[in-house]
């Protein structure tokens, strides 16, 4: 159980973050294929063995490395236009993608870090497999940034833009599965200094605010797994776990919580784990020691000429920390609810539409997250066969009165079945005029007029012949005063 | 090297490469080791490897301040000392280096990739081979493949025979990959009466990386080396994009045809001789043709005329090209499909015939040599006009299955022992080293 009396101060507990985010290119970082991951089965798979470098750290690291690699092989998994040579370690890589650097330099500009004069791609080595090659490309891209939280400052040391890795499939026997689909998508590395003195939910929330600022490009992809932390936690100046692999951002504070239980409870070790679903960590390795980092010889440096990065600068998007506040300040939007729109692949489009119709923005805002959640979870409804301007149509209704706010879902379910038909259609066919209190009293008299009828059975009879064409609200408050 | 500017910076405050320095410039402070500067890129940039590893560029400018924090420390690869006891109880093998990807390693500070060929590297980098033989290593040179010449082969010539005379049981040649099939057509020629395989391997990943294809090629050449009965030069190479097993290759019959793949060594118009499993270590023999172990002297037989020069053909080719060539000693055309060139039977306005050039050189005692610039398939000149026509002028090759390298390695060989014209193409014609094969497969 969580133990709410921790005093995370007198534990002097350290914290590191990690964060990791997909970049919404076309192609990926060293080759021309698509990041869209999309592909579900595999026309082909590999085998491969990786085996021990050689490396200053001489006979021991060797051994530990080979006794590690002896009996296990590596199966890589291929998939159409998402995979070519360059994955497979057949090719060298092409070119940086100019379209991943710039908006890993916009996210290194965003978090105010410096961007170097030049940049060198590194690799760095990895032998779980992951990587086709026996290492990861990444180039740092921005450092000494910071960000401010509650008026203190967060160091953000640097900003990397790497290759992400393959996605595993599972192991067994000391056989690996990997999909080499995700081998080569942008990731975006965000580390953040050692941050003391910040309880579990700060943390949390810090990771959130570094997130939304990495997002505000626009250019980051969504869904699960796209973006994924990782913390560094130690308590009494004690040894640093990481842990990696935090897929939900909620589930940061408990993990941190969770694992400086344990290690108050257990001696903690230098090492790495990974995080469960629930919050807890299962061990994974131990830390790996000094990165083993050298120059990517296949791919020259690049020049990042100054004018660039002014022209950048001047242009960066909105932060989403700003965004945030607005969304609160002027659109009136609960905390959460801003939290969620901003989350929502619809941002832009309820931007759009609060900015051109006189609606509610709550409203708009709901209509895209819980609304449509809902109607994805409870009703399978396939929300992105609705195109945009469809939505834009909904809310001309809305601000011209056709229709009312309970309507929303109601049309969305018949666009959704029907996608070549209209808002107009669905008025049609589904009878959404609104309704009058006039019209709502006529119809509850009727009802109230059963003998010994309750409030609750009245009130669903009205909603049941009513729905979607008045405020639920309005509803409930004639039944109530009819059956006075 | 950096800038003048940066170097007389350095100069001035006794920093050198490998220094631990400080750079200030307005309110940014960069901490790091100062690394030499490559080639690329801008030379004006001060390149640091940051605590971390990762390496930055930060320029130089007029306000930017620099001092030496610490002084560095050579960094010098010092492999563990893995020294192998002999077992007589096995074969010993010897591993000549040649250069290449195969067998280099990486300095991790300043990414310099540096050749690694003494025993204990080798047995340091690749362990199991102490359980295939006693290894015997040493380095001839050091080259990228595509800078290797004619006289680079009969070094390698000379050394393989040493080697054999002192009685080992195989000998692998570590060896660069553009050319590697060119001097495995050399070595078939002249390692005359070979008693043991000679097996030459590359590899197509450096390998500083764990998933470099150097170990299994090196492993299964090793392999080959002690075990196998086959006494001929062979190349042992990746049978496929996996690491489960390579292919053994006839040295004549053998052409690297792709980039960059693991798999880009193939046999040409001919089945492998066999296969290695990895990391079983298993050879399956997959023909049975080849000349077999058994006590001979090896006799070198490098004599070489490289004045000869190989001619891709190509739709427009100019006659004046093909007369450009009469200061050769032999020519190597690489034809178009069965062997072709432009003869211009129908008397087409824009077409230009190559014959009267081609007969000329012939006439001036220079050998013509056909080969299929196809690569794959026998040259067959009596099926098209084109085909009986350069046979009417004497070419060579009609019938023959060889690819355009091993036929260019084959004339310099040939031209090395006679300059009589008719003996040239009764050698051409001779099957020495498998070179000419009797069935396409």
């Amino acid at each position: 159980m969580m133990d709410k009396k921790i005093n995370y101060g007198s534990l002097r507990m350290k914290a590191g973050l990690e964060l990791h985010q997909q970049l919404d290119t076309t192609r990926k970082l060293f080759c021309n294929c698509s990041t869209g991951m999309k592909e579900r089965l595999p026309t082909a798979t590999i085998t491969r063995k990786l085996h021990p470098v050689a490396s200053e750290l001489g006979m021991v690291d060797i051994a530990a490395q080979f006794e590690y690699l002896r009996d296990r092989s590596f199966h890589y998994q291929i998939f159409n236009n998402e995979t070519c040579l360059v994955e497979l370690d057949e090719e060298p890589p092409h070119h940086l993608n100019s379209e991943a650097l710039e908006i890993a330099l916009q996210i290194a500009l965003l978090l105010n870090c410096e961007v170097p004069n030049e940049i060198f791609v590194m690799r760095k080595t990895v032998i779980d497999g992951s990587n086709t090659s026996g290492f990861q490309r990444t180039v740092i891209v921005g450092i000494n940034g910071h960000i401010s939280y509650k008026g203190k400052r967060i160091p953000i040391t640097q900003v990397t833009l790497e290759e992400d890795a393959a996605a595993i499939v599972g192991e067994e026997n000391g056989k690996a599965t990997y999909r080499l689909n995700r081998l080569g998508v942008p990731l975006v590395e965000i580390d953040t200094g050692i941050l003391e003195g910040y309880s579990p939910m700060e943390l949390q929330d810090i990771a959130y605010q570094i997130g939304i600022l990495a997002r505000s490009t626009s250019k980051t992809k969504h869904g699960l797994g796209s973006i994924r932390q990782d913390v560094n936690v130690s308590i009494r100046n004690g040894p640093r776990t990481e842990v990696k692999g935090v897929q939900e951002l909620g589930l940061l504070s408990k993990i941190v919580e969770f694992e400086v239980q344990r290690q108050m409870k257990e001696k903690p070790k230098e090492e790495t784990r990974a995080a469960n679903l629930d919050g807890t960590t299962r061990f994974l390795r131990p830390l790996p020691g000094a990165n083993r980092m050298y120059p990517e010889t296949d791919i020259p440096p690049v020049i990042i000429v100054k004018e660039y990065i002014e022209n950048l600068k001047k242009n960066l998007p909105e932060p989403w920390t700003n965004k945030l506040e607005r969304f609160k300040a002027k659109l009136r939007l609960p905390d959460g609810l801003a939290r969620e729109i901003l989350g929502s692949e619809y941002l832009s489009l309820f931007e759009k539409i609060v900015s051109t119709k006189k609606v509610e923005p709550t409203i708009v805002a709901n209509a895209f997250t819980s609304v449509m959640k809902d109607l994805e979870r409870r009703e399978k409804i396939e929300i992105t066969r609705i195109s945009e301007y469809r939505f834009v149509e909904i809310f001309d209704c809305l601000q011209n009165k056709e229709i009312t706010k309970e309507a929303i879902p109601e049309i969305i379910k018949y666009l959704a079945a029907y996608p070549q038909n209209g808002v107009g259609d669905a008025l049609k066919e589904l009878d959404l005029k609104p309704l009058t209190t006039a019209d709502v009293r006529e119809i509850t008299k009727e009802i109230v007029s059963q003998p010994n009828i309750k409030f609750e059975k009245a009130y669903g009879i009205v909603m049941s012949k009513v729905r979607g064409k008045i405020d639920a609200q309005e509803v409930m408050k004639i039944v109530k005063s009819m059956m006075k | 090297m950096y800038s003048q500017e940066i170097e007389s910076l350095l100069k001035s405050k006794k920093i050198r490469i490998g220094d631990k320095v400080l750079i200030i410039r307005g309110k940014s402070e960069y901490a790091g080791i100062l690394m030499p500067r490559i080639k690329l890129g801008d030379v004006s940039s001060l390149v640091i490897k940051l605590p971390n590893g990762y390496n930055i560029g930060i320029k130089h400018e007029k306000d930017m301040k620099i001092r030496r924090l610490e002084p560095g420390r050579p960094i010098r690869f010092k492999p563990a000392e893995a020294v192998q006891r002999k077992d007589p109880e096995k074969p010993t093998v010897s591993i000549l280096g040649c250069g290449g990807t195969i067998a280099s390693r990486v300095e991790y500070t300043t990414g310099a990739v540096y050749p690694a060929f003494s025993p204990a590297d080798l047995l340091l980098s690749f362990p199991e081979l102490a359980d295939i033989a006693n290894i015997k290593s040493r380095k001839l040179f050091d080259l990228l493949s595509e800078d290797m010449t004619p006289e680079h082969w009969k070094i390698i010539a000379q050394e393989v025979v040493k080697e054999i005379q002192s009685g080992v049981d195989g000998v692998v040649l570590m060896h660069g990959t553009d050319t590697l099939h060119y001097t495995a057509a050399a070595l078939s020629f002249m390692l005359r009466d070979l008693p043991v395989p000679v097996v030459l391997v590359g590899a197509q990943r450096s390998s500083d990386r764990g998933s470099s294809d150097n170990l299994v090629n090196l492993v299964s050449a090793t392999v080959v080396a002690a075990q196998s009965s086959i006494a001929e030069v062979v190349v042992c190479m990746h049978g496929s994009m996996s690491d489960d097993f390579c292919y053994l290759h006839q040295g004549t019959k053998v052409r690297k045809l792709h980039t960059s793949r693991r798999d880009a060594f193939q046999s040409v118009n001919v089945r492998p001789y066999a296969k290695i499993f990895y990391p079983d270590k298993k050879i399956e023999y997959l023909r049975n043709d080849y000349k077999v172990r058994e006590k001979k002297t090896v006799k070198l037989d490098d004599k070489l005329n490289t004045n000869v020069a190989l001619v891709y053909v190509y739709p427009g080719i100019k006659p004046e090209f093909i007369q450009s060539l009469r200061n050769f000693d032999g020519i190597v055309i690489a034809g178009t499909g069965l062997g072709h060139v432009p003869t211009n039977p129908m008397n087409d306005k824009f077409t230009q015939s190559l014959l009267p050039s081609l007969r000329n050189l012939i006439h001036s005692n220079i050998p013509v040599v056909i080969a299929p610039q196809t690569i794959y398939g026998r040259l067959d000149l009596d099926v098209y006009e084109a085909g009986r026509m350069l046979n009417e002028i004497g070419v060579i090759g009609d019938g023959c299955d060889w690819t355009p390298e091993t036929a260019l390695v084959k004339l310099m060989w040939v031209i090395g022992h006679t300059k009589e014209m008719g003996k040239v193409k009764e050698m051409m014609l001779t099957n020495y080293a498998g070179e000419l094969g009797d069935r396409t497969v």
